[in-house]
């Protein structure tokens, strides 16, 4: 009787010092990452939410609690509906040009070359994603600002005889952050899809060939279709960056001229960051973002196989 | 149909020599296996005649013209490949209607065709599955299929049975090979597997290193293996060799003598002699004593201790009738012996040995 | 062309072989050519301002931008490395192909010293020394009395450079400390809300961090850690966390469970295990992870702008945009690019020396 009485407490004992543990490695293993994002992205979305309701602005000081950010962003601010349209011109344009089509056409020629070459092209290509944003965005400045000596105007005068020098910040800034964007978006694009068509199984190539498959026949065929996946995910996910990421834009042509190449992302920044200080404004501006953010972020979480990344742990100990 | 023909072809990967030069002749409608162990160059070889690699050097001759580097597409040979390489996106008729796309067959056609050729390889009613749904049988007769749909002058194997479980692998066997005869096409087989070379092969073509050791029919591989590298190869369990020195008509392996007949051969040797050749017997022959023995269903393999060596004797019916520890004697057929010379590793044609001393 | 053997009488079959093959040929070589060129062609753009900023680093002066040493170094090096090329498939063997080499790139190196050599020069590089490197052209400025060019006080570069090593370096140990503790329990225990902690850091990994560029500010303004640098390294060890966490997943779920079953068999608790036993197998993520934490560190711009004032404060970002911007009429590109050089460096070198490491890293089961 004492005897299982005994047992019994010893049992209980070793379970609750197995439950003790359990809390204690989840507190210890898990603790310090969720209470970092929680610090950093939970806490910021709350205060962004509470801000967007005041009057905060350049003094740091709250007066009072109100709705007239929302009330300015939907009725009274002329410049929204251009920087909107704006904005997905340039997403959209960005997108398809340069990180889905253009990277995809670079994986493709870099992996049909022989192995040095091809290594050879993806570091040139690299480079820009390699160099810190401020440097690029010099080199872009001094490639196509409007002085005669800008390598585009060179390029122009010297070789092509053109007489004046052009400004294309000036005549095209559209287009100057659709490259400069593009560049980077390309390579990131390029990197993703290399991996993929390597991975892919070279004796399908081998089948297809015997199979009176062409070179373009082969792409079509046996590539694309392998590429589907990790062309989901490039769209995706560029479509949130080219969204929200405005530091090139802002080093290289400020959102100017004219507004000319002032995007969403950038247009939140100036407002609050910029003469302004409209912090409270553009906290509200900025939840507008983080309402697609979110759910776009859901999308690539719902396409990646969420029981494949997850395997039956095979320990059970704590 | 066609004839091939190997010229001194060549093939280097960069540095590497793979293939150093290899002449073959395949008749129309013949089924050649090429045999040997894995890393000697079967799939370079075979992959040369798909057309996927160019050779480096030689020339390589479809019905007595040169090939060389003419594109895959344009040769007209069916493949099957070790992995098979289903096209993972696409349903079975897709999969086998894929080589059809590329000849401009009318739509009509494509499905009688593909419909035939799944019959034929009796995976009919699996047409509309992808290649993730099938079993490994499936997939081997849907990528069959496939490489037969296009009627092709040359079929290519590599390794076709190699991914199966051995049940099954019987049945693709004799399937494979009925298949080959009803349709006469000239078929080359790439395996590591002696049996499957020697059960379906009109001839084998046994490779190392790159190099062809032999070329003959199973029988010949098995009665006379031109080399010590194929004696060793083919023939399960495998053969017996044993260092031994030939001088005045006698041969001494391990210290014993034996008395050479037939050929004279002198100096360094190897003697050779299968496991199934040797017999337990009452007198005579050499004395012996079993170290060990394994049971292997209708056969016992028993490996003595002998003069010679320690050597494996094949006896046949189920159940062990020696026990290890067991003194016993041994003798062998003078006719069954093989002897290669050490060095060059070749046969000593002609050449015997028996037990009875010189 | 023919076989050694075949007959002097061509069947018709051959000629049909022949053509096939000619073709064959036709297509390869066409298709070879198009790839190069479309390659050539693009990569033309990318390297060339890359190129520029190297030789203006060396030979501008202060007489403005110039490109008198960019074109004779294009005209120099392009051929030599188009020889050096052509030379690789022309060689017969690799003491042939070495000579070849060799004897390029002697002519090369001689034709470079007596045609651009003259221009070479490291003034550029002073403001590694003299803090007041802009001195000179502040009086020109003062001279044209420009009242509109802003008198920026500069701190040392090495002040910017120790602050962006620090920012980078602390960022990158504390991250990699808390992922690798994150992702292995995430990647090894069963606990009720995993599914939902993966998908927590999977969702937020793709979570735009400039939305939340105001209230961070307004946060760290709140609790004191505005213009201080552990501010923005918090924040940088915020916004990589996630990635890290699933990153450092995805590696340890490629460790066998062997290895852990072992040590536990052997008399180890699940901590002793995964210090001594689990964490030596990931190695390589941790590198990655770390590599890749210091390099957004060493680059960060947009918060270091936002969250940082004072110039004692300044990271290699904002000191390479400030000479920039001090420049910016076009006095002095030399300098500007000698910065930018500087600051590009380590970027660089990491990137290269970590390559294998940080193309180890999958993404939702994509290598990136
Ligand atoms: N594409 C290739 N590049 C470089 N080496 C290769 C290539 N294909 C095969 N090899 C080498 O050639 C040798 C023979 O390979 P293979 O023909 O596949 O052998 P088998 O099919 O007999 O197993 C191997 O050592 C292999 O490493
Ligand atoms: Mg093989």
């Amino acid at each position: 009787m004492g005897a299982t009485a005994e047992d019994a407490a010893i049992r209980a004992s070793a379970r609750s010092s197995m439950k003790g543990r359990e809390r204690a490695n989840m507190a210890m293993f898990l603790g310090p990452a969720f209470l970092v994002v929680g610090f950093f992205f939970v806490v910021p979305v709350f205060v962004d939410i509470a801000i967007s309701f005041t009057d905060l602005g350049r003094e740091l000081r709250i007066t009072e609690i109100t709705t007239k950010n929302y009330e300015r962003a939907f009725v009274s601010d002329r410049q929204l509906p251009a920087v909107i349209w704006r904005t997905l011109w340039y997403v959209g344009a960005t997108l398809l040009i340069f990180n889905t089509t253009f990277g995809l056409l670079l994986a493709l020629a870099t992996t049909s070359i022989s192995r040095t070459s091809g290594t050879f092209f993806r570091a040139v290509w690299l480079l820009p994603r390699m160099s810190p944003s401020v440097v690029y965005a010099i080199l872009w400045v001094w490639s196509v600002h409007g002085g005669d000596t800008s390598l585009v105007n060179q390029v122009l005068m010297h070789l092509a005889g053109t007489e004046e020098p052009i400004d294309l910040r000036q005549t095209s800034p559209m287009w100057v952050i659709i490259f400069a964007n593009g560049f980077i978006g390309a390579s990131f694009a390029m990197i993703i899809l290399t991996s993929a068509i390597r991975s892919i199984p070279g004796h399908l190539y081998h089948a297809a060939r015997c199979d009176g498959a062409g070179s373009l026949a082969r792409v079509w065929h046996i590539t694309l279709p392998q590429l589907r996946w990790p062309l989901t995910y490039i769209f995706i996910w560029q479509t949130l960056s080219l969204l929200t990421s405005f530091e090139y834009i802002l080093l290289i042509t400020g959102g100017g001229p004219f507004r000319a190449t002032t995007v969403y992302a950038i247009f939140i920044f100036q407002r609050a960051f910029g003469s302004s200080g409209q912090y409270a404004y553009g906290a509200a501006l900025a939840f507008f973002l983080i309402v697609p953010g979110v759910i776009l972020a859901l999308l690539l979480w719902r396409i990646s196989n969420m029981r494949r990344l997850l395997q039956r742990p095979r320990i059970e100990v704590q | 149909m066609a004839t091939i023909e190997f010229r001194r072809i060549q093939k280097q990967f960069g540095d590497v020599t793979v293939i150093p030069d290899m002449s073959l002749k395949i008749d129309d409608g013949e089924f050649v296996s090429l045999l040997g162990p894995s890393g000697c160059g079967k799939s370079t070889t075979l992959f040369m005649l798909a057309g996927i690699y160019l050779p480096s050097g030689g020339d390589l001759l479809f019905d007595g013209a040169r090939v060389n580097e003419v594109e895959a597409r344009d040769r007209n040979v069916g493949i099957v490949f070790q992995s098979y390489a289903l096209y993972p996106h696409m349903t079975v008729f897709k999969n086998i209607a894929f080589p059809l796309k590329f000849k401009k067959v009318p739509d009509a056609e494509v499905s009688r065709r593909v419909h035939d050729a799944a019959e034929l390889v009796r995976v009919a009613e699996l047409l509309e599955r992808r290649p993730e749904q099938l079993s490994g049988g499936q997939q081997q007769r849907v990528a069959l299929a496939r490489a037969l749909v296009k009627d092709p002058t040359l079929l290519l194997l590599d390794e076709p049975l190699s991914n199966l479980d051995a049940s099954l692998r019987l049945v693709m066997r004799t399937e494979i090979k009925a298949l080959q005869e009803r349709l006469k096409v000239t078929t080359v087989l790439v395996t590591h597997d002696q049996v499957e070379a020697t059960t379906m092969a009109d001839r084998i073509v046994c490779m190392s290193d790159g190099k062809i050791e032999q070329i003959g029919t199973p029988d010949d591989l098995y009665r006379r293996p031109a080399s010590r590298f194929v004696a060793a190869f083919v023939g399960s369990p495998p053969i017996n060799l044993l260092d031994g020195y030939a001088a005045d008509g006698r041969l001494i392996v391990n210290d014993h003598p034996l008395a050479l007949e037939g050929e004279p051969a002198t100096g360094e040797v190897i003697l050779g002699i299968r496991p199934e050749h040797l017999q337990f017997m009452a007198t005579g022959g050499l004395e012996c004593r079993i170290d060990q023995i394994e049971p292997m269903g209708r056969e016992t393999l028993y490996v003595a201790d002998s003069p010679l060596g320690n050597i494996r004797v094949l006896e046949s019916g189920a159940g062990a009738r020696h026990a290890p520890g067991e003194n016993l004697r041994i003798g062998f057929h003078p006719e069954h012996v093989l002897l290669f010379e050490r060095g060059r590793e070749t046969l000593i044609t002609g050449a015997r040995a028996s037990v009875r001393q010189g | 062309m023919s076989g050694t053997g075949i007959d002097a009488g061509r069947t018709e079959a051959q000629r049909h072989w022949d053509e096939l093959a000619f073709r064959a040929r036709r297509s390869r070589r066409a298709k070879d050519a198009s790839l190069f060129t479309f390659l050539i062609a693009v990569s033309i753009p990318v390297i060339v301002p890359y190129f520029w900023l190297l030789t203006l680093a060396f030979s501008a002066g202060m007489e403005g931008v110039d490109t008198k040493v960019l074109w004779p170094s294009i005209l120099i090096l392009v051929p030599a490395v188009v020889a050096t090329w052509v030379w690789a498939t022309l060689a017969r063997s690799r003491r042939h192909a070495m000579t070849g080499w060799g004897i390029i790139w002697l002519v090369t190196i001689v034709l470079y010293a007596v045609i651009v050599g003259p221009h070479l020069h490291l003034y550029n590089f002073r403001f590694l020394y003299i803090p007041e490197f802009n001195t000179a052209y502040r009086e020109i400025v003062a001279a044209e009395d420009n009242p509109e060019f802003s008198l920026t006080s500069f701190p040392s570069v090495w002040s910017a450079f120790w602050n962006s090593l620090f920012i980078a370096g602390t960022a990158t140990l504390i991250v990699v400390t808390i992922s690798s503790l994150a992702g292995y329990y995430i990647s090894r225990f069963q606990y009720r809300f995993r599914a939902s902690s993966l998908a927590t850091m999977l969702i937020l990994h793709a979570f735009p961090t400039t939305v939340l560029l105001i209230p961070i500010f307004i946060v760290m303004w709140q609790i004191g850690l505005l213009d201080t640098l552990t501010g923005v390294m918090l924040v940088i060890v915020g916004i990589e966390m996630p990635f890290a966490v699933f990153i450092m997943k995805g590696f340890f779920d490629a460790v066998p469970w062997e290895i852990e079953m072992s040590a536990l068999t052997d008399g180890a608790t699940r901590r002793q295990a995964f210090v001594r036993v689990v964490l030596p197998q990931v190695s390589n993520g941790m590198i990655a992870v770390a590599v890749f934490v210091f390099i957004r560190g060493w680059e960060e711009f947009i918060f270091v702008l936002t969250l940082l004032s004072s110039n004692v404060r300044w990271t290699m970002s904002l000191y390479t945009f400030f000479v920039t911007e001090e420049t910016n009429l076009g006095v002095d590109y030399g300098i500007v690019s000698a910065v930018g050089l500087f600051y590009i460096i380590p970027s660089f070198l990491l990137y290269t020396i970590a390559q294998k490491y940080l193309l180890q890293m999958t993404v939702g089961g994509l290598k990136g």
